[in-house]
């Protein structure tokens, strides 16, 4: 039983955080990578982050060892035409959250170091002004998540 | 006994001048009420230009591709990894919500990439049809893109490439319908709601079936 102990603890650590979790003082949800179309090796990655401290954060950065780089991008609409931008860092107020989501801020996961489908799971950190980390997992899906 | 025949004339009275309005509104605005919820009608349709692309179907992709049948046309690029797939992961869902219409009244989604440096066709072909097998991917030079983007009023502009070649490409997120004759009739603008979306071609397919 003791040996199975380490599988059992993996198991979980790979599905627990998956759909929830638990950090410091930040908590993401609705985390999911959209799945590449064939040909395409931009990935988007969304997730919602909620600060459970009384203090402004910012998120400065999110990483991914499946990925030669990643990058926090935001949708721009102006004038029915689109953009994107990178952005350095995102804030996170007091008590609040923020939301990655289509047709706004988006993760940009570049050079995928393996193919990755529905079902999938990749690993980010996210990391906070406050020094912290938080490391989630997040599945890679066709479609959004229903909320 | 009395009250009752006096509540049926009253009823019949009723429903007598109900009808007459509505038969007079009928009458003198067969045009009104605009009939969508999401979709931009425009107010006349607009004959599309003539243009040379060429699509996935191993066609060259013209004004006449798009006499026939209804179209909806989106430009984006398959670089992009936010606006290009919601938009037309939510056509298909709208195809969807259309399963049910002879396929005569089925519109046909084209995906024109304005990014031909990087979108051949080959790679549009497998972009299109992952998100459905119907959908035609198109492109053609910058030049014979403009001449179908431009009178349509879609924008597209390339960012400065950073240090690896990648660049962004700023795009019109609208997406354009058009009639069998090859008109621009109506735009949909995000965020795009395939039930609305579903709904509003099919009123407006009514609207051009009665008003043409």
């Amino acid at each position: 039983m003791l040996r199975r102990l380490p599988i059992l603890l993996l198991l979980l650590a790979t599905f627990a955080p998956a759909a929830w979790s638990e950090g410091p003082s930040v908590r993401a949800g609705h985390v999911w990578i959209r799945q590449a179309p064939p040909g395409v090796s931009v990935l988007a990655g969304y997730f919602s982050i909620e600060n459970l401290t009384d203090k402004p954060l910012i998120l400065t950065s999110v990483k991914s060892p499946d990925f030669g780089t990643v990058e926090m991008h935001e949708s721009l609409s102006q004038g029915g035409t689109e953009s994107m931008r990178q952005v350095g860092e995102v804030g996170i107020p007091a008590l609040g959250s923020v939301e990655f989501k289509p047709g706004g801020y988006h993760v940009m996961l570049m050079q995928p170091k393996k193919n990755l489908f529905a079902g999938d799971l990749v690993s980010l950190t996210l990391a906070f002004s406050d020094g912290s980390e938080l490391a989630i997992l997040a599945p890679v899906r066709r479609d959004p998540p229903q909320r | 006994m009395k009250s009752k025949t006096l509540l049926a004339y009253a009823g019949l009275c009723i429903l007598a001048i109900a009808g007459g309005l509505l038969a007079g509104y009928l009458t003198f605005h067969p045009r009104h009420p605009r009939p969508v919820t999401a979709a931009v009608l425009l107010h006349e349709a607009k004959p599309l230009p003539e243009f040379t692309l060429s699509d996935t179907a191993g066609q060259g992709f013209t004004r006449a591709s798009l006499l026939g049948h209804w179209s909806l046309l989106y430009f984006g690029y398959t670089h992009c990894p936010d606006a290009c797939p919601t938009t037309l992961s939510e056509l298909d869902h709208m195809q969807g919500q259309l399963r049910s219409v002879p396929a005569t009244d089925k519109p046909a989604v084209y995906f024109i990439s304005v990014d031909p440096q990087r979108d051949d066709l080959a790679l549009l072909r497998n972009y299109a049809l992952y998100f459905n097998p119907a959908f035609i991917g198109a492109t053609g030079s910058v030049e014979s893109l403009k001449a179908l983007t431009a009178p349509l009023g879609v924008d597209f502009s390339y960012d400065p490439a950073d240090r690896k070649g990648d660049y962004g490409v700023n795009h019109s997120t609208f997406v354009v319908l058009v009639d069998p004759e090859a008109r621009e009739v109506a735009l949909f603008t995000p965020p795009l709601q395939p039930k609305r979306m579903a709904a509003d071609y099919l009123a407006i397919l009514k609207y051009y079936g009665e008003n043409t």
